[in-house]
């Protein structure tokens, strides 16, 4: 495994200036923590009248630091949705959803962009990488955002490329690389500030099936350390086996849990 | 991350230079459009403008333009001379009269009848020839006031003062020697001058007082306006004042009559009415253009300020994001439109006697309008970024 060194945190260094986040910071990132993620009742319901849809019907589930778990199901079974609750981009209509220790629900508007910014990592199904932008101005962004200078920015984001191999495509812009090649600089944009919890978004279904292989592999070199969870949400039943434990949806619940191990009857 | 915002809009070049180009053609336009308007209305009171030594204007007080005049008797000029701080006065006629060409063609011209004794108000003549050519019996000096072709005479000897009109015989343009009729009376040409342009645009006919009085209709009263001096240490409005106490006649300085004209044909030229339309409905069509394609080129971006807001910028980033990027478009693209402006006024100014006068305040009109359009269009498109849910950045959404 290889062990990125965290750029000099100033991130989380902002973030324990926060007064408003409440709790201890060490707590908060989930260092003195085993579960990175825990949801308990969590509901979401899309639009309303003859038009409702009930996503997440009270889904209940853990997700350990340092594992990688995988969101499996067939589409609109709430797989997105709930990583979009967990990666507080989206709010639940009820239930309880606590993830590196903090009550997503208690946090404001603005609390909830600083700590999507420190502590969450995103990996996108269509990369979503900024076109105008190099490798390395890409991967600098979240570094950006949270007050890093451009110049310590940079720095970590060819530190983090080269990790990811692409130490020689540094200055190539997103429609100079190969789908493979954008999908690992949006692993390392996702690595660049060091989150505790990274949330992957069908990283390999715009890829081939070798490519998308290499992806996980890079994804769980790379990306797994103790203190840092993963999940990946995805229909790509060959690349199970990178999991630690997959979670099965159907129709807005979690049906099932499994060692990744134990997964061949999923496929 | 606001290099981030500024590569954004630079990356896209396509967007970008279309975006400039917007801009660019909505400042220039605004600009080029409030610069004719003043252009025209700089002709409106050129009568004006080119009497520079007169500090006052003195007319009957029913006159309010130089366009539309009503005479005073001729003792009105003595009873502005008598008027404490003036040091100079002279009479200025205006009328209008059908010249005869020689080969029987009628064209209108104002006739200005300036002081015999001083010639002043006669603008300077083509050639460096003197204006003191007036001096001759029955002499007048053409101009074409803004017109063209409208100062030909035959150009064969046998087309000239034929019995019957010789409309279709070749031409050449009215030089000193050549003679019209005005009223039945002979003028003979004793040059061309180079006025300012008129608007509306008129030939010109300079003469003397006494001459114009000769050639123009008789009427019990001639005097149109006087044109007095101020003594040293008087100031023109001062002196118009005191005029118009001592006279009861209407005195305005020379500036205050230039914006006397201006705000009469404002509101009385019905040209000037459908000029302005015409160049609000451009504006305003630049103003809209510049506006969407601002919102569009935000609206286009919702992605990727999704994405950013999905890694948590914040609102204040955005819009801090999105200020960069309407103002770098904004401020270059008012320069080069204003840059554009100045340039190809002057030339089609100086090449073709064009209209165009860019007064201080029309840059400021352009450029400053183009600038506040595309704050607004920002803060609409921010107002779609402020309410973006970072939730579509995931597929499905």
């Amino acid at each position: 495994m290889v062990i990125l060194e965290p750029v000099e945190d100033v991130a989380r260094e902002k973030m324990e200036q926060e007064q408003h986040i409440t709790g201890n910071v060490s707590d908060t990132l989930g260092l003195r923590h085993d579960l990175a993620v825990r949801c308990r009742g969590v509901t979401k319901t899309y639009g309303t009248g003859d038009a409702k849809v009930m996503a997440l019907r009270g889904v209940d589930l853990e997700i350990r630091c340092g594992e990688l778990l995988m969101l499996a199901g067939p589409s609109g079974c709430g797989k997105t949705t709930l990583i979009s609750i967990i990666a507080a981009i989206l709010e639940p209509d009820s239930g309880m959803c606590e993830v590196l220790a903090h009550d997503l629900q208690h946090l404001s508007q603005s609390e909830r962009a600083h700590f999507r910014g420190v502590a969450i990592g995103f990996v996108f199904q269509l990369f979503n990488l900024l076109p105008a932008l190099t490798a390395v101005e890409n991967v600098a962004v979240p570094l950006l955002i949270n007050g890093v200078s451009r110049r310590r920015a940079e720095a970590r984001a060819r530190e983090v490329l080269e990790a990811v191999g692409l130490g020689e495509r540094l200055s190539a812009l997103p429609a100079q690389l190969s789908g493979g090649q954008q999908q690992r600089v949006a692993i390392a944009r996702a690595l660049a500030h060091d989150p505790k919890l990274i949330v992957c978004d069908e990283p390999t279904s715009n890829l081939d099936h070798e490519t998308g292989r290499n992806m996980m592999e890079i994804l769980r070199r790379v990306g797994r350390s103790p203190d840092r969870a993963l999940i990946v949400v995805t229909h790509d039943t060959r690349i199970y086996e990178f999991a630690d434990r997959i979670a099965r949806m159907e129709d807005g619940k979690v049906v099932e849990i499994v060692e990744g191990a134990e997964s061949e009857h999923l496929r | 991350m606001l290099r981030v915002a500024l590569k954004m809009l630079i990356g896209d070049r396509v967007k970008y230079v279309g975006l400039l180009f917007g801009i660019t053609f909505t400042t220039f336009l605004v600009t080029f459009a409030a610069s004719y308007f003043c252009g025209f209305m700089t002709r409106g009171f050129a009568l004006v403008a080119e009497n520079g030594a007169a500090d006052v204007w003195v007319m009957d007080p029913a006159v309010a333009s130089v366009e539309q005049t009503s005479n005073m008797a001729a003792s009105a000029l003595g009873r502005v001379r008598s008027v404490e701080g003036v040091a100079s006065a002279v009479p200025l006629a205006l009328g209008t009269a059908e010249a005869r060409f020689p080969n029987g063609r009628f064209q209108p011209f104002q006739v200005i009848g300036v002081d015999d004794a001083t010639l002043s108000g006669v603008p300077p003549l083509e050639n460096g020839a003197s204006s003191a050519a007036l001096r001759a019996p029955d002499a007048a000096i053409v101009d074409p006031g803004g017109t063209e072709d409208k100062l030909e005479t035959p150009l064969l000897e046998a087309d000239q003062w034929p019995p019957e009109p010789h409309l279709d015989a070749p031409t050449r343009p009215l030089a000193a020697g050549d003679e019209l009729l005005i009223n039945d009376r002979r003028v003979r040409i004793a040059g061309r001058s180079k006025a300012l342009p008129r608007f509306p645009p008129r030939p010109l006919l300079y003469t003397t007082f006494s001459n114009a009085t000769r050639i123009l209709l008789p009427e019990r009263r001639r005097l149109t306006f006087v044109l007095a001096t101020a003594t040293p240490g008087v100031m023109p409005g001062e002196l118009a004042a005191r005029i118009h106490a001592r006279t009861g006649l209407r005195a305005r300085a020379s500036d205050d009559f230039k914006a006397d004209t201006v705000r009469w044909f404002l509101t009385n030229s019905e040209d000037v009415g459908d000029i302005a339309a015409m160049l609000s409905v451009a504006m305003s069509v630049g103003f809209g253009v510049t506006g969407i394609m601002l919102y569009m080129f935000t609206h286009e971006n919702l992605k990727q300020y999704a994405v950013l807001k999905a890694m948590g910028a914040t609102s204040k980033l955005l819009l801090g994001m999105i200020a960069v990027q309407t103002g770098l478009c904004a401020l270059v693209g008012a320069g080069l439109g204003l840059g554009l402006c100045a340039t190809l006024g002057r030339f089609v100014a100086e090449t073709a006697d064009f209209p165009f006068r860019m007064m201080w305040f029309t840059p400021l009109l352009g450029g400053g309008t183009v600038v506040l359009v595309s704050v607004a269009a920002a803060a609409i498109s921010a107002r779609s970024v402020l309410k973006l849910e970072p939730a579509i950045v995931f597929a499905g959404r």
